[in-house]
């Protein structure tokens, strides 16, 4: 017996084992973003251009970035300063330091003073409004939401189906609280672009839930799980592309705000595997098989 | 089992409908990209007023020019100038009140180096005597009379002195040669990008007119590699909107943009070097609807020599201090009588932030009389009249806004500045188009492994290649600036479509277990109509994000519409009619 089997007895026979271990996933996931929200005030770490400040990106080969940070977090204690490296395939390529309540001229005389060759013209600065920054971050909230309710509303049309089209949803939302949550966890500051890459884990997560509920649904004449299967071979390997794609993406490219959104839509297309085969595909077997009881049932009677 | 030889596939290839629609859009898009990889020389962004490269009279580009039409040096002196390395090196060995022929591809100038000084104060006064006029008494036969004369007048000045700081700059923005008619977003090629709010609220209107009266500025200044746009975050129907405005100028420092922008844009008119209005106080209306602006219905359109002539009119209000001064700079002076009617000796020049815009001549019947609404008038030249009514209103547009400049409502707010490095913005494009072919090879591996058949692997990752292509071709069409976001997004939807294209692949090729056999036309409508669903949800998932952010995330939302737009619409109708010919009857 292959291991292929094996794994296929155990998807088979445990599949609601499998959808509570998804559930499992996704109420830790909450946990985390409430312990964030306990703790910091926050559901997560917002960057610069979501609560205003500056972010400079200075070219550079050799930097100790911890003892940068450091050096600069002592000379502005008031500062919330944050130094990281960007590099393209291990590779450092440049600096990445973003800090808000502090003054542009200070930040770079303090550079300077740290030794960094800062020639005008060689380094990027972006100045953001702390004000403009809070709006941003409402709006783009409210992006994510209006996308959510117009992607319900279109599966909702094209399923007809009132359950399966919430499993669909379901599966969406847990895709993206459950990426909070990893990103969250990694200690990565969401920039406005990043919050915009979760509006493509929706489109990702429906692609391949839709895949599989029009299997389950539309097709008769083999049996919910044979058919589950079936697609999953499709699926996963969908999510398997783009992931590679993305990934490479995240690895290589070297501007910061793209990077960013790479590694979201990687973490969320590594969920979208768990939230549609273990949850979604577990919740429509169930829903199925009680479902056909019933109609037996009711021959019966 | 019939055997059809790899020629026959070709040629049904190349006469199926779907597969010819997806070739001629590749086509034509390759011509709005017009790749022509091997341009030598630099382009000439942008030529600052008054300088010595403005004085050989080489023109500004146009401030919407596709990139491949700008102006280009390709020699110097003529020694050949390929790259902006070789420009450099050159300008560097410039000496003062040297002439040096630049031959561009358009014509040839001679440009003659000037030296720089810059002014120093002193600290010190000195006592000089000036001629001024002044107003006295004076009896004229046995009357008492008040009179202009002229006469010395001793004042205390600052002392400045002139110091040479060496070669003035040529007055030209470069860059490298153009390989492609995509126009670089400012993160790709380095600039500054600044986010302007008005400090209160203000209707559309008065936006708009903000943004004419910066665009005028600006012209001034002598930028014309700039974007300045009204942004918006959220959709009108949607209640009232923050207003923004979005001023991109590729090339230019932080100094000089926010220089340019704490200038509170100076509106002067004077006659005769007496300055009777400014901006502000003095200009109370200027009439831009249809009642009392347009053009003008007494002088009409006529033709002249080589086309036609159409006049305008528009009224506008002064204030009574500035309907006074303007009396008294006129009521000395000469009228000179020319068929249609009179003017007067001098003309009313406007200066924008001290560089004269435009000269005017003033109608005889105001000369000393202290008129608060006056009538200005102007004209417009073009080949048809059509043409020529069209730059009437132009010029009558950019007059009025000139004039209300420096009376803006509303005061302006920096909200957000970048400065981005061209060095780093060159390093991001270069990486990018790299980091996107490498994640094209993994895909195409994935799918190696997956299916054990090249021929799947390949189709998929020549269509997503293709898909590229197309959407660059869009951005270079319709002139849109291409940019880090924008990238972001293409990466990203190209993935969705090789998704779809799975999805294609298994619905017809995957072996039917569940007893039903379905033909290819049944198989391909099962996977459109996922295919289909997926797509609606992605773009009405992107729509928010079209006003999310004041726009900055705009190009991350309508690359990806895009994208899968071009994806469901000509790619993917052609990838499976490409499938169907290369596998049907096999299975």
């Amino acid at each position: 017996m292959g291991i292929k089997t094996v794994l296929l007895g155990i998807y088979d026979r445990h599949y609601k084992a499998l959808l509570a271990l998804s559930l499992l996933i996704l109420l830790a996931s909450i946990g985390v973003i409430v312990m964030s929200k306990v703790q910091t005030g926050e559901y997560f770490q917002k960057g610069v251009s979501l609560k205003g400040g500056l972010t400079l990106t200075i070219p550079v080969r050799e930097v100790h970035v911890d003892a940068l940070e450091a050096a600069l977090s002592n000379q502005f204690p008031r500062a919330d300063v944050s130094v990281r490296g960007i590099t393209e395939a291990g590779e450092l390529k440049a600096l990445i330091v973003e800090a808000s309540d502090i003054q542009e001229d200070d930040l770079i005389t303090a550079l300077r003073g740290q030794g960094l060759p800062l020639e005008p013209g060689t380094y990027s600065v972006e100045v953001m409004g702390s004000t403009l920054g809070q709006s941003f971050y409402r709006q783009t909230i409210i992006a994510v939401l209006l996308a959510f309710l117009f992607m319900s509303i279109v599966v909702f049309i094209t399923f007809r189906s009132p359950l399966p089209s919430l499993f669909i949803i379901l599966a969406a939302a847990s895709e993206i609280i459950s990426t909070v949550a990893v990103v969250n966890l990694l200690g990565v500051k969401l920039s406005t672009a990043g919050v915009a890459a979760f509006l493509m884990i929706i489109g990702y997560s429906v692609d391949t839930n839709i895949l599989l509920t029009v299997k389950v649904l539309k097709h008769q004449g083999s049996t919910v799980f044979e058919r589950t299967v079936q697609t999953m071979r499709t699926g996963v390997l969908m999510s398997l592309t783009a992931f590679a794609a993305t990934m490479v993406g995240y690895v290589f490219i070297q501007s910061d705000v793209v990077k960013q959104i790479m590694l979201i839509i990687s973490i969320g297309l590594l969920f979208d595997i768990i939230y549609t085969w273990l949850q979604n595909a577990g919740i429509l077997r169930w829903y199925f098989e009680r479902k056909h009881k019933h109609a037996e049932g009711e021959h019966r009677g | 089992m019939r055997k059809v030889s790899i020629v026959g596939k070709l040629k049904r290839m190349l006469t199926n409908v779907r597969i010819i629609i997806f070739l001629v859009f590749v086509l034509f898009m390759l011509f709005a990209i017009m790749p022509t990889p091997w341009n030598e020389g630099v382009m000439i962004k942008n030529v600052i007023k008054n300088s010595s490269a403005a004085i050989a009279g080489i023109q500004n580009p146009k401030a919407n020019a596709p990139p491949l039409s700008k102006e280009i040096i390709l020699n110097i002196n003529n020694k050949p100038i390929n790259d902006i390395q070789n420009y450099y090196t050159f300008v560097k060995g410039l000496r003062i009140n040297q002439t040096i022929q630049v031959r561009t591809n358009k014509g040839l100038y001679k440009l003659v180096t000037k030296e720089a000084f810059q002014i120093i104060e002193l600290n010190t006064t000195q006592e000089i005597t000036v001629q001024e006029e002044r107003e006295v008494n004076e009896t004229v036969n046995g009357t008492v009379l008040l009179v202009n004369k002229t006469m010395p007048v001793r004042k205390l000045v600052e002392v400045t002195a002139r110091k040479s700081i060496g070669l003035e700059d040529l007055g030209l923005r470069v860059d490298n040669a153009p390989t492609t008619n995509l126009r670089k977003g400012l993160d790709l090629q380095g600039g500054t990008r600044v986010l302007l709010k008005p400090a209160e609220q203000v209707s559309e209107d008065t936006l708009n007119l903000m943004i004419d009266s910066l665009k005028e500025r600006l012209n001034v200044y002598g930028v014309s590699d700039i974007v300045v746009a009204p942004v918006q975050d959220k959709p009108g129907f949607l209640g009232e909107p923050n207003r923004f405005i979005l001023v991109e100028i590729a090339g230019a420092t932080e100094e000089e943009v926010k220089e340019l922008l704490a200038r509170q844009g100076k509106f002067e008119a004077t006659v005769g070097n007496k300055t009777v209005f400014r901006g502000g106080q003095d200009v109370t209306y200027v009439c831009r609807t249809a009642e009392c602006s347009g053009i003008d219905p007494q002088r009409g359109c006529g033709p002249v020599q080589g086309g036609f002539v159409c006049g305008f009119l528009f009224s506008i209000s002064l204030s009574p201090a500035a309907a006074q001064r303007q009396a008294d700079a006129t009521k000395n002076l000469k009228v000179i009588t020319e068929r249609g009617g009179g003017y007067l000796s001098e003309p009313l020049k406007l200066y924008l932030d001290d560089q004269e815009v435009d000269s005017l001549n003033i109608a005889e019947d105001l000369k000393g009389r202290a008129v608060t609404d006056i009538a200005i008038t102007g004209s417009g030249f073009g080949a048809s009249q059509e043409e020529a009514a069209r730059s009437t209103l132009e010029n009558m547009k950019r007059l009025q806004t000139v004039l209300i400049t420096g009376s803006l409502p509303v005061k302006i707010d920096i909200v957000r500045i970048d400065i981005i490095s061209p060095t780093l913005g060159l390093q991001f494009l270069k990486n990018a188009w790299w980091a996107g072919l490498l994640a094209v090879a993994a895909v195409a591996l994935i799918l190696v492994i997956n299916y054990r058949r090249i021929m799947i692997a390949i189709p998929i990752a020549l269509t997503s290649m293709a898909e590229v292509l197309l959407a660059i071709g869009v951005y270079a069409l319709f002139g849109w600036s291409f940019d880090l976001a924008a990238i972001a997004g293409l990466i990203v939807a190209v993935g969705t479509g090789v998704n779809d294209q799975i999805i294609i692949i298994d619905e017809t090729l995957k072996k039917q277990t569940s007893g039903i056999v379905f033909g290819w036309k049944e198989r391909i409508k099962k996977a459109f109509f996922i295919i289909f669903s997926g797509y609606c949800t992605e773009v009405v998932a992107m729509l928010p994000l079209l006003f999310a952010g004041a726009g900055l995330l705009k190009g991350f939302a309508l690359t990806t519409i895009i994208v899968v737009s071009i994806g469901v619409f000509i790619t993917r109708p052609a990838y499976a009619a490409m499938i169907q010919i290369l596998y049907e009857g096999k299975d």
